[in-house]
């Protein structure tokens, strides 16, 4: 495994210029160009702001102001479903160059998540604007941030590369993946908060099978002053959780990446 | 010291007669894999060059050659046996590989270059060189993206950049027959000058000319096996031998059996080439002898033969007939030489008519041969398809006639 990781490294030339690529042509020939990139986020907001105006129930936990919740919330789900797809596509997408060239293909799923990253640091300063918008402190915290991120891109390559390696011969997968994500949304507290189930006794299974629990919750106490989130301990099981993925993915890529070009 | 080593090596394929198995067959599969139909690629493949060799790849469609050349750049795992590959190896089994058509040349230069293989101070440092090979139209429109250009210009950047290459074993597959003539010298002359330095290279090609000058060995495979091994000369010559199309005899003891009509009917045909005595088969230079002979059941006639070269297009090339003399009936028996360094490379086939008063067609013999002619060229280096249907070599007598200082 390391030394998979090693011959990423070594070609990170092409690791950088695919992932140029991608983004390059990302928003070739749209007229509002990288705005999508702050457009998308704020409309899912919009979206449930409104909804939640009709239901003041879902709404009333809060002590902080409901927008950055949901911002917070949306901004790392989005990052999570959107590199999560992009890495278990990458292969399928990336076709003609696996027939046609060799190099380390663990390099096509690290690239792909580059535009999600890039669209993630542009929501990031619209959630800054929004923050200021509030007029809701941003503490030296929110500088932990990247290393959440990392966390949180090492468990979607490695369930990107899980379902991404079986995808190749059994296409079924690229269907399964989208109710993934849709199921996730409704699952993870993207939209709500987990307060009123801290203290359930399945709490802890739900943080092991789902580590993107823990990594939003985590990056909104790193985003917003005084949130009360996760102990240390639930944040380490995330920690661990999302590692062992990232470790099974890459193990289970390395073990099918021969066969790839055979079912493509 | 052997660079590249291929020891029986095999590549099989599973069957399925869907590749995505549904779920009923799926399952069963799942189950017991044994049930599955296979496909043999390759069987038993060995075979080791040295460092310098230019190794040229021949076979029929289907032979192996692009599977063997995917297992040798690493892109599929064989089945079977082992590979030892010593060195930087760049492949180039298509031309822009990986090409984005919403990017811009100028992008796409460093894309295709990183996919390659080079790193990006690599192709910084020969970027000008890409584009002043690649041509002045490239040079012009680098910052327009790759899908407004034409065919032409995008196989001139591919190439340009896969020819800046540099490895120290370059595995091609037929990357030459693309784009046009004056585009083919270029990029021909320049895989010349890498053989002629210390590279390594592994060539699958349908151009025997190109092979038969850039190789110094050849590997012929057939239905995935190793046919012949060795030296290029002796194995081109058993290849064209074996493979050159023809159908140059026939011969009818009775007239009852013979091709024809009520009163013509053909006895015997034959086209004879003299080969070279260390070329087994037939190349521009040879020259030939076609033999006709036909009975013909009719008391003093006037009679002729005419006959029709066509080339595999059906234009007819030349005609040529008889001169017009009195027969009776019995076997009338004809006999027509043509010269070597008369008629170009390619696939051509005759028709023979008999005529009687120089206007009246008794009978003609469609499609009589059929033959195919091997290009020869020695110490050439353009070995593009050699353009006409005649190759004739007449002197052409070329002077200076003055000198400026």
């Amino acid at each position: 495994m390391i030394k998979s990781i090693k011959e990423v490294i070594a070609e990170k030339d092409l690791l950088f210029i695919l992932a140029k690529r991608d983004i390059t042509v990302r928003y070739k020939q749209t007229v509002l160009g990288i705005l999508w990139a702050v457009i998308r986020p704020v409309a899912t907001m919009f979206v449930f702001i409104f909804a939640f105006k009709q239901i003041p129930a879902l709404s009333s936990t809060n002590k902080y102001p409901f927008q950055l919740i949901l911002f917070s919330g949306i901004l790392v789900w989005n990052y999570f479903a959107n590199s999560f797809q992009a890495v278990s596509n990458s292969l399928l997408v990336n076709s003609n160059l696996i027939s046609k060239v060799y190099f380390p293909r663990l390099i096509i799923a690290f690239s792909s998540i580059a535009v999600s990253l890039l669209d993630l640091l542009i929501g990031l300063v619209v959630y800054l604007i929004l923050c200021i918008y509030f007029q809701y402190p941003i503490t030296f915290n929110i500088l932990y941030f990247p290393l959440v991120i990392i966390v949180i891109s090492f468990f979607s390559i490695g369930l990107g590369l899980i379902l991404g390696s079986f995808s190749i011969k059994y296409r079924d997968i690229l269907q399964i993946i989208p109710i993934v994500v849709q199921y996730g949304f409704f699952v993870s507290p993207v939209v709500f908060t987990i307060d009123s189930l801290l203290n359930k006794s399945w709490f802890i299974y739900y943080l092991i099978l789902n580590p993107i629990v823990g990594l939003i919750e985590i990056s909104r106490y790193v985003l917003l002053e005084g949130y009360k989130s996760i102990n240390l301990l639930q944040f380490l099981i995330t920690l661990t959780s999302a590692f062992l993925c990232f470790i099974i993915g890459i193990t289970i890529f390395n073990k099918r990446e021969n066969s790839f070009v055979d079912h493509l | 010291m052997k660079i590249v080593e291929v020891e029986s090596v095999g590549k099989t394929y599973k069957l399925s007669n869907n590749d995505s198995p549904s779920y009923k067959n799926g399952l069963k599969s799942f189950f017991n894999s044994e049930s599955k139909q296979v496909f043999n690629a390759l069987t038993d493949v060995s075979f080791s060059i040295n460092k310098g060799d230019k190794l040229g790849i021949i076979g029929n469609n289907g032979a192996g050659k692009s599977t063997l050349l995917k297992i040798l750049s690493r892109i599929t795992q064989p089945t079977k046996g082992n590979i030892y590959v010593r060195g930087k190896v760049a492949s180039l089994l298509e031309v822009g590989t990986g090409f984005h058509p919403e990017l811009s040349g100028r992008e796409n230069i460093f894309l295709n270059g990183a996919i390659l293989g080079m790193t990006k101070n690599e192709i910084k440092s020969q970027f000008d060189e890409i584009v002043d090979f690649a041509g002045p139209q490239i040079a012009q429109f680098l910052d327009t993206p790759v899908k407004r250009y034409s065919s032409g210009m995008y196989v001139r950047l591919g190439f340009a950049i896969s020819a800046h290459l540099n490895p120290e074993i370059l595995i091609v597959d037929e990357v030459l027959a693309v784009g046009d003539a004056d585009f083919q010298k270029k990029s021909l002359g320049k895989m010349k000058e890498v053989a002629a330095q210390e590279k390594t290279i592994l060539f699958v090609s349908h151009n025997l000319t190109a092979v038969q000058n850039l190789c110094n060995k050849t590997l012929h495979l057939e239905n995935g096996k190793v046919k012949h091994f060795g030296e290029t000369g002796a194995i081109l010559n058993s290849y064209m031998a074996e493979n050159q199309s023809r159908k140059l005899n026939h011969e009818f003891e009775n007239f009852n059996d013979a091709p024809g009509n009520e009163i013509i009917r053909l006895k015997k045909a034959e086209i004879f080439p003299q080969l070279d005595p260390n070329i087994d088969y037939w190349t521009t230079q040879n020259s030939f002898t076609i033999t006709f002979d036909f009975w013909s059941l009719l008391k003093s006639a006037n009679l002729n033969i005419s006959l029709h070269v066509f080339a595999s297009t059906g234009e007819c090339i030349f005609n040529i007939g008889s001169e017009i003399k009195v027969f009776e009936s019995g076997i009338i028996a004809t006999k027509i030489d043509i010269p070597g360094n008369f008629l170009n490379d390619g696939n051509y086939y005759i028709s023979v008519m008999v005529v009687q008063d120089g206007s009246k067609v008794l009978y003609n013999f469609e499609n009589l041969f059929e033959f195919e002619i091997a290009d020869y060229r020695e110490n050439t280096s353009w070995f593009g398809k050699w353009p006409g249907y005649v190759r004739p070599n007449f002197p052409i007598n070329i002077v200076q006639l003055t000198k400026s200082n």
